[in-house]
């Protein structure tokens, strides 16, 4: 502790002329020439961001899904993802699926239900991640789309953090969320069984990234324009 | 910890006291500074910077960053990846969603030196590497080659998931040129260029960049060489010059033949001037007086030039329908005045001059009252024309329904009488009937001379000297129809009546000689359909008009043989009709002129035959005023 404030105070006296130089805040200036950038990017450019973050995972995932569909599942036993006990392990969030009840939820609402679709898919994604490698003939790019889905989601989760600061002042969200406990990872389950709890996952996953998109979208829209989003 | 504390005390204690003591040489390093930090899939990042003078000791060079929402200092954790003087940021340290604080510290045994922070989005700095196997190949498009340029992004940007957009630009020049020709290509991964030099080597190169960021490093150069595709050209030029030659000849040989027509047409020959009679040599010798002797001719009536006399223009259009079309220029006085008028006036035919139109008639009559000038016309025109007496006949005048045609009569014979009248009556008929007269000119064949003898006995007439005489009937129509009808079809050109000159003299009997053109004015048509003649004359005055009455004769009328009858003034006295079935009373045949309005025969001659009328025949001109005597009326 000593030494800390020692260190602390010498670089403070080492530092003394540059105290002032940091903290003067610079003009946002979106020329990419330049090094210089405003200290902090702006909400709204946050939000595209994120935006274009959840349209990317949804677009992969879906890719995702047809991928090993046309693989795995033999044509009658597709589309029936909610059949056989499989449901969605987000089934039970709290998180509105009609139209009208989405249009009720407000602001902070919205980006608490994303930032809650996003953690409770990080695990079970890196789940399949494991699952999918001890598959026998899956193909690669089905391999690098999901880790690439779980990679990026962990990103947005930053992001929908950091929006979350932002647009609510609200300190970081912990992710206090418990482990539905769908998950169970231990269970081996026959081969079919296994694939269609895989097709289910990677479904549901579809539909929640679609979901986290829409709400994010609903949410640009109401920045613009208050009154006419649908 | 006390000593490691006592040394770290020391050492910064050291550092203190060179910071401010004045070495030989050495000193704290100078500042560095952050020179860019790219990105090339913005998923890691790298940043270099520029070191500035160490001091003259070694240096060492730290870089410390903060993110956007925390306070936290880190430390690079990558130094080597980058190169000198980098630090690179994976995956993991590399966030997209907050900015980054990075600054740049010196550090050397007397101090350090801290660079001026910089923020970083990672968004922003996003600069790809090179696009990746550029292939550059040659596609024969008909002959005409063309290069076929493809290639792949780079591997890490992850332009698949569409996490990064590409925009590509292509480049490429002559391997001897300088000047590179750039082409922006988009998004796509080909692109085609055409347009070739035959046999030249060019050299292709490929750069991209992402939506905000930028332009990557031009990739490796593919030089590509295009095959000779001239060679078939050649012959095609062969081909065109060759046809072209033989154009040309076409050509020139086409203008040779006609080069004389060209000629005509591009340098068209001044005309010279042509006048009948007028000998050049003559006028250039400078004796232009004989040179317009020259001109004369021997019918023109030169005395009457002199004299000034109102020589009306006797403009006759005559009209056949079927067999020739006359048409009557001016006479054979030829009067500027005569011309002005006739051009002054509107005519109801197409431009030739009649006396269609009223003011021509009134002129006449203007002339006719202050003869002697051919500016009489002039004065004619400013004229009250209403105040004009028109001799012409009669209210039985011509009638539009005469027959269609057109009919000219002599605009002397229509000349307005002269002002010292006797019926005032008369003249605003006159008029009248000078118009409907003009009028039915135009309508009535030409054929028909209207030549009125005028009972009054009036001044002489002034005899058109023309080449027809019209007559125009009156009212009677259905009994002239026939007669009219019939001298119609005749040419009238063959009668002529003479025009005598406005005598000076009115009261003279006398007329002028056989070549004087005196105009004979219609004075009017009476109810017998007899044309009443009055000469026109200068000084026209009732005196004048009695004591020449004698000299006009009335036609009676046209008998089947197309010739006009024109009555002696004896006989006119006594109203005698003027058709075949009409007849004067009382008035015997026996004075009858007979004008003959047939072809053949030009001259007109009297019936029975006054003999001297045929002795006044001469060219086919009568002088009427000679040879009959104007009724007194």
């Amino acid at each position: 502790m000593h030494t800390r404030v020692l260190h602390q105070s010498l670089w403070a006296l080492l530092l003394w002329p540059h105290l002032f130089a940091v903290s003067a805040p610079l003009d946002c200036r979106d020329d990419p020439a330049s090094l210089a950038r405003c200290p902090s990017i702006s909400q709204e450019k946050l939000l595209d961001r994120v935006i274009h973050h959840a349209e990317l995972i949804y677009r992969v995932s879906e890719e995702s899904c047809s991928l090993f569909e046309e693989m795995f599942i033999p044509l009658p036993l597709r589309l029936q993802t909610n059949q056989g006990g499989y449901a969605c392990i987000t089934k039970s969030l709290p998180i509105p699926s009609s139209k009208s009840e989405i249009q009720q939820l407000s602001d902070k609402w919205l980006l608490h239900s994303v930032l809650l679709l996003v953690q409770s898919w990080i695990e079970p994604l890196v789940y399949l991640q494991m699952t999918l490698d001890r598959y026998d003939h899956a193909p690669d790019m089905l391999l690098n789309k999901t880790k690439w889905v779980s990679e990026k989601l962990i990103s947005l989760e930053q992001g929908v953090v950091v929006l979350m600061k932002k647009m609510l002042d609200e300190g970081t969200m912990t992710t206090a969320y418990s482990e539905q406990g769908a998950f169970q990872y231990d269970v081996q389950l026959d081969i079919l069984e296994s694939i269609m709890r895989d097709y289910t996952l990677l479904t549901c996953f579809k539909k929640d990234a679609h979901k986290m998109e829409t709400f994010l979208k609903l949410l640009k829209c109401r920045q613009t324009d208050k009154y006419n989003c649908a | 910890m006390m000593k490691n504390d006592g040394g770290v005390i020391l050492f910064w204690l050291l550092l203190l006291f060179t910071l401010y003591a004045r070495g030989k040489s050495y000193s704290v390093p100078g500042k560095p500074t952050l020179t860019r930090c790219r990105s090339p899939e913005k998923e890691t990042f790298t940043c270099w910077w520029e070191p500035s003078s160490d001091g003259g000791l070694p240096t060492t060079y730290k870089l410390y960053y903060r993110k956007e929402d925390s306070d936290v200092e880190y430390e690079c954790q990558d130094y080597r990846t980058g190169g000198k003087n980098s630090c690179f940021f994976n995956k993991n340290y590399t966030s997209i969603w907050v900015n980054y604080n990075i600054t740049i510290v010196a550090i050397n045994a007397l101090g350090q030196t801290f660079s001026d922070p910089v923020d970083i989005d990672v968004y922003y700095i996003v600069e790809p590497n090179p696009p990746e196997n550029l292939n550059v190949t040659i596609q024969n498009d008909k002959g005409w080659p063309f290069l076929r340029a493809s290639w792949d992004p780079p591997k890490k940007a992850d332009t698949r998931s569409g996490w990064i957009t590409l925009i590509y630009e292509l480049r490429i020049k002559l391997e001897e040129e300088d000047e590179w020709e750039i082409r922006d290509v988009g998004q796509q991964k080909v692109f085609n260029i055409y347009g070739l030099q035959s046999e030249g080597t060019y050299v292709v190169q490929i750069r991209c960049r992402p939506d905000h960021g930028f332009w990557s490093e031009w990739s490796a150069d593919v030089q590509v060489k295009v095959p000779n595709y001239l060679r078939r050209n050649r012959s095609t030029w062969i081909m065109i010059i060759v046809f072209s030659a033989v154009v040309f000849l076409i050509l020139s040989w086409l203008l040779h033949i006609n080069s004389r027509n060209l000629k005509h047409c591009l340098l068209p020959p001044v005309p010279g001037p042509k006048i009948k009679g007028f000998d050049k040599k003559l006028h250039k010798s400078g004796k232009s007086l004989d040179a317009f002797k020259s001109l004369d001719v021997p019918d023109f009536p030169h005395h009457t030039f002199s004299k000034s006399e109102d020589l009306l223009v006797e403009f006759i259009e005559v009209y056949v329908p079927e067999e020739q079309e006359l048409m009557l220029e001016k006479s054979n006085d030829l009067h500027d005045g005569c011309l002005k008028s006739e051009s002054s006036v509107s005519d109801c035919d197409s431009g030739r001059g009649s006396c269609d139109s009223h003011t021509l008639l009134l002129d006449k009559s203007g002339q006719q009252t202050d003869t002697q000038d051919s500016q009489i016309d002039e004065q004619r025109l400013g004229e009250d024309l209403q105040d004009e007496k028109l001799s012409y006949a009669h209210q039985d005048m011509v009638s539009p329904d005469m027959s269609a045609g057109r009919v000219k009569t002599w605009p002397s014979v229509f000349s307005p009488l002269p002002q010292n009248r006797s019926t005032s009556a008369d003249q605003a008929s006159s008029l009248e009937m000078a118009k409907q007269h003009c009028l039915s000119d135009s309508l009535l064949p030409s054929e028909f001379l209207t030549s009125y003898h005028s009972l009054s006995g009036h001044g002489t007439r002034d005899h058109l000297g023309s080449n027809y005489w019209e007559f125009n009937f009156g009212n009677k129509r259905p009994n002239l129809t026939q007669p009219q009808t019939e001298a119609r079809h005749q040419a009238h050109s063959e009668i002529n009546i003479f025009t005598t000159g406005v005598k000076a003299e009115p009261t003279a009997l006398k007329f002028p000689t056989p070549r004087s053109s005196d105009y004979v004015e219609v004075q009017r048509v009476n109810e017998e359909d007899s044309i009443v003649l009055r000469p026109v004359g200068s000084n026209y005055d009732k005196h004048f008009e009695i004591q020449q009455g004698e000299e006009y004769s009335r036609v009676k009328g046209v008998d089947s043989d197309n010739v006009l009858l024109l009555l002696q003034k004896e006989a006119m006295e006594e109203e005698m009709d003027m058709c075949p079935c009409e007849q004067l009373s009382g008035t015997t045949e026996a004075h009858y002129t007979k004008f003959s309005t047939s072809p053949e025969k030009p001259t007109a001659y009297t019936h029975p035959t006054p003999q001297p009328l045929e002795e006044r025949v001469v060219n086919g001109y009568v002088d009427t005023a000679t040879m009959f005597t104007m009724p007194p009326y």
